[in-house]
């Protein structure tokens, strides 16, 4: 079969790149910022980055199955974490897209290869879930734009080179579509970068990035002047489609974790456990079925509204299969880093790329057709 | 391995849901709850379609009907609260039989004509399915309870271990098979326990796990149908309902109780057509495939007893009624949520598979 050999070739590729001991020291390798921009680069250099994207651009013209099954194949076999998931995963495709030809030319190759880091400009203090209703003000002045405002939990800004900024270019029009999106650059005078002590261990840093009085070329506008919601909802769509193997990969992990537990056959508990167990692997495995149902009627040109529930459920379960791996070990999960590290990671899930109400808000509206509050 | 349904799966749906549409309003459940003999009107419409002719695959490679077929049928009966023995012959019965061998291929020729069968498989104080019966020099002996179409059916396939492993055993109703009808949750799918001392028509090995994973995901299907039914209903309320000067599926209390039930149905649904998907490749080991079919039951019980319980509640007073439809639903759900173990006794024997813990 085509994919499988596809597949194939990438599987030798990962063995030949990673260390030997990888497996065995897999808890220092995940930290390990080296290991992971080499990863980037090689896998850009061979076409295993964006595998659907032509050649120039780290991928191989791959069709959607194929790309599903190296992203699950990657992911099963815990290939290095790219270290800075919004450059390739969610600015490129935003630049592939809407990009004109020299901003595609000057930036795309260098975000791909990971030279050059990026971060979202989209959340501010006052609009979180309601990213429409975000107030940093871009003002046309000439050649330029005059931007005025703050952002906040910017992950990576501190060490990205680029911003997709969303600013309100149109104060007078609806609030989605007075937005545009500026590729900033984060060296500008006027932009000062604040990184935020995070709760937990974490090489995604957020940042609070001041812009005061910054210019940004005209010419720097990805897309429509005031089409930037539309900008937004298409760069995260990518990532959204996708998200669902990471989760599913961390649930596997997840789940043997619970399974080598060294308390999990207590006599007394176990019980509880095996069923939370079970109601999990049901979670795992509806995922994973979901994903290719939704893939299966893509390909067929058929809507797929089954992918809306991915981020809900993987997110979800991904919480609750770490809770149970902290229950199945008792009070040896009090002393265990590891643990405290992926509990405190898997809060994020119900929270980045729309939260779980905001989901489910989605679903009841655009799927079961309610009415807006 | 593709999970869902091709177009002409998708054809089968809606020609199975037109027809139900129109002969068989969820009334037609009520009705069947008083009448015991109001099923049969439907029913003969089922067999002239040939619906149960799904029972077994069929010879012909190309147009034979696999366990997704078999699946989307149900679920759409299970929609439209049918109230015939379908999922009881062609899911729970048929379901056993095709995994039996040749033996029993006549059996299964009836139960495609149209036969009622029913799946004895629920021994006595067990949450889970299992061998409720024993086959000793050529004579069938045992106790099942809670087997679902059992006061319709003509034939009983149960499961009989036997000196020379576990073994299908069908027998005919009539002397020594004592049939007790029950007063049951569902008086639309009436249900019977049964005492067997008899000689079996015909007797075949067959693997337990994979003689009960067909009608795991027979019961599935039926359930999701359920569940969609019910949070379309549901949906339709919360849009035409209003209170306080709106609709009530502008509340964020309404919207995310059907949002959750959503997910709970794709849940159930795409863990259905992935099981059915594993069962028919030939390649899939039985205690995997019966770990895949056990899970879209335990799924499938949930999301319909939560759609048809989150109705109820978005239905108010309403749903309290013998005249609104809800409760219909809801015992159905409730029934088949009990029928081949209930979700918390499938996930523990599955979880307690995955860690390894004696069987």
């Amino acid at each position: 079969m085509m994919s499988s050999s596809v597949v194939g070739e990438f599987s030798a590729w990962l063995t030949d790149f990673l260390p030997d001991d990888y497996y065995d020291r897999y808890r220092d390798y995940r930290w390990d910022l080296g290991l992971r921009r080499g990863y980037q680069r090689a896998a850009f250099e061979a076409g295993w980055l964006q595998p659907t994207w032509p050649r120039e651009h780290g991928g191989r013209s791959l069709g959607l199955r194929d790309a599903m099954e190296i992203r699950l194949e990657g992911a099963m076999r815990s290939a290095p974490k790219l270290p800075n998931i919004a450059g390739p995963n969610v600015a490129a495709p935003g630049i592939r897209q809407f990009g004109t030809a020299e901003q595609i030319d000057r930036l795309l190759v260098p975000l791909l290869r990971g030279d050059e880091w990026w971060a979202l400009g989209m959340s501010e203090p006052e609009a979180g879930s309601d990213f429409a209703g975000l107030r940093t003000r871009a003002v046309r002045d000439g050649d330029l734009f005059r931007v005025k405002g703050r952002k906040i939990w910017t992950t990576q800004a501190h060490l990205s080179r680029w911003c997709t900024l969303y600013a309100r270019t149109d104060p007078d029009a609806p609030k989605h579509r007075g937005i545009s999106c500026l590729i900033l650059d984060l060296e500008s005078p006027g932009v000062t970068i604040e990184p935020i002590r995070m709760a937990s261990i974490s090489d995604e840093t957020f940042c609070e990035v001041i812009l005061d009085d910054v210019e940004v070329p005209v010419a720097n506008l990805l897309g429509p002047c005031n089409g930037g919601w539309q900008v937004a909802m298409s760069s995260l769509n990518h990532e959204r489609q996708m998200i669902w193997i990471m989760n599913w990969v961390e649930i596997q992990r997840g789940l043997d974790s619970v399974r080598g537990s060294e308390t999990v056959h207590d006599d007394y508990a176990s019980g509880e456990v095996f069923t939370e167990l079970g109601s999990l692997l049901a979670d795992a495995e509806a995922l994973r079925a979901t994903g290719y149902r939704a893939l299966y009627n893509e390909l067929a040109d058929r809507p797929s509204p089954e992918a809306d529930i991915l981020k809900l459920l993987g997110s979800v379960t991904l919480q609750r299969v770490w809770e149970l791996s902290a229950a199945a070990s008792g009070p040896g999960s009090i002393d265990d880093a590891d643990l405290l590290f992926e509990r405190q990671d898997a809060l994020a899930a119900t929270i980045y790329g729309g939260t779980s109400e905001v989901q489910r808000n989605i679903i009841a509206e655009r799927l079961l057709g309610l009415p807006k509050g | 391995m593709d999970v869902g349904l091709n177009s002409g799966q998708l054809a089968l749906r809606d020609s199975v849901r037109d027809v139900l549409r129109t002969e068989c309003r969820p009334g037609v459940a009520r009705q069947a709850m008083t009448d015991p003999e109001h099923w049969r009107t439907v029913w003969k419409t089922v067999v002239n379609l040939g619906w149960t002719e799904l029972a077994a695959p069929a010879n012909g490679a190309d147009d034979s009907f696999g366990r997704i077929d078999l699946a989307v049928v149900l679920e759409e009966c299970g929609a439209a609260i049918a109230p015939i023995p379908l999922l009881s012959s062609i899911g729970l019965a048929a379901g056993v039989l095709r995994v039996a061998g040749p033996a029993v291929a006549d059996v299964l020729a009836d139960v495609g004509g149209g036969v009622v069968a029913a799946l004895a498989a629920h021994p006595p104080g067990c949450r889970l399915p299992g061998v409720p019966m024993t086959l000793q020099r050529g004579r069938l002996h045992g106790r099942a309870v809670a087997v679902t179409g059992l006061p319709r059916a003509e034939l009983i396939v149960t499961l009989a271990s036997s000196a020379d492993g576990p073994v299908a055993a069908v027998v005919r109703v009539g002397d020594g098979v004592a049939v007790k009808a029950v007063e049951c949750t569902d008086p639309a799918q009436p249900v019977a326990d049964v005492e067997i001392d008899t000689e079996p028509v015909v007797t075949a090995p067959v693997d337990v796990e994979s003689a009960l994973a067909t009608p795991l995901i027979a019961v599935a299907a039926d359930l999701v149908g359920v569940a969609d039914a019910a949070l379309a209903r549901s949906v339709e309320h919360a849009k035409s309902r209003h209170q306080f000067g709106k609709p009530i599926g502008a509340f964020q209390g309404i919207k995310h109780a059907l949002a959750d039930n959503y997910v709970a149905l794709e849940r159930a649904r795409s863990l259905t057509y992935a099981a059915a998907a594993r069962l028919d490749d030939p390649a899939t080991p039985s205690s995997v495939g019966w770990t895949a079919a056990a899970l879209a039951k335990a799924a499938a019980s949930e999301a319909a007893v939560g759609c048809a319980r989150t109705a109820v509640q978005v239905h108010g007073a309403l749903a309290q009624t013998w005249e609104h439809d809800m409760h219909l639903y809801l015992r159905h759900a409730w029934q088949g949520a009990s029928t081949l173990g209930d979700s918390r006794a499938l996930y523990y024997a599955i979880g307690r598979r995955f860690a390894g813990g004696a069987g």
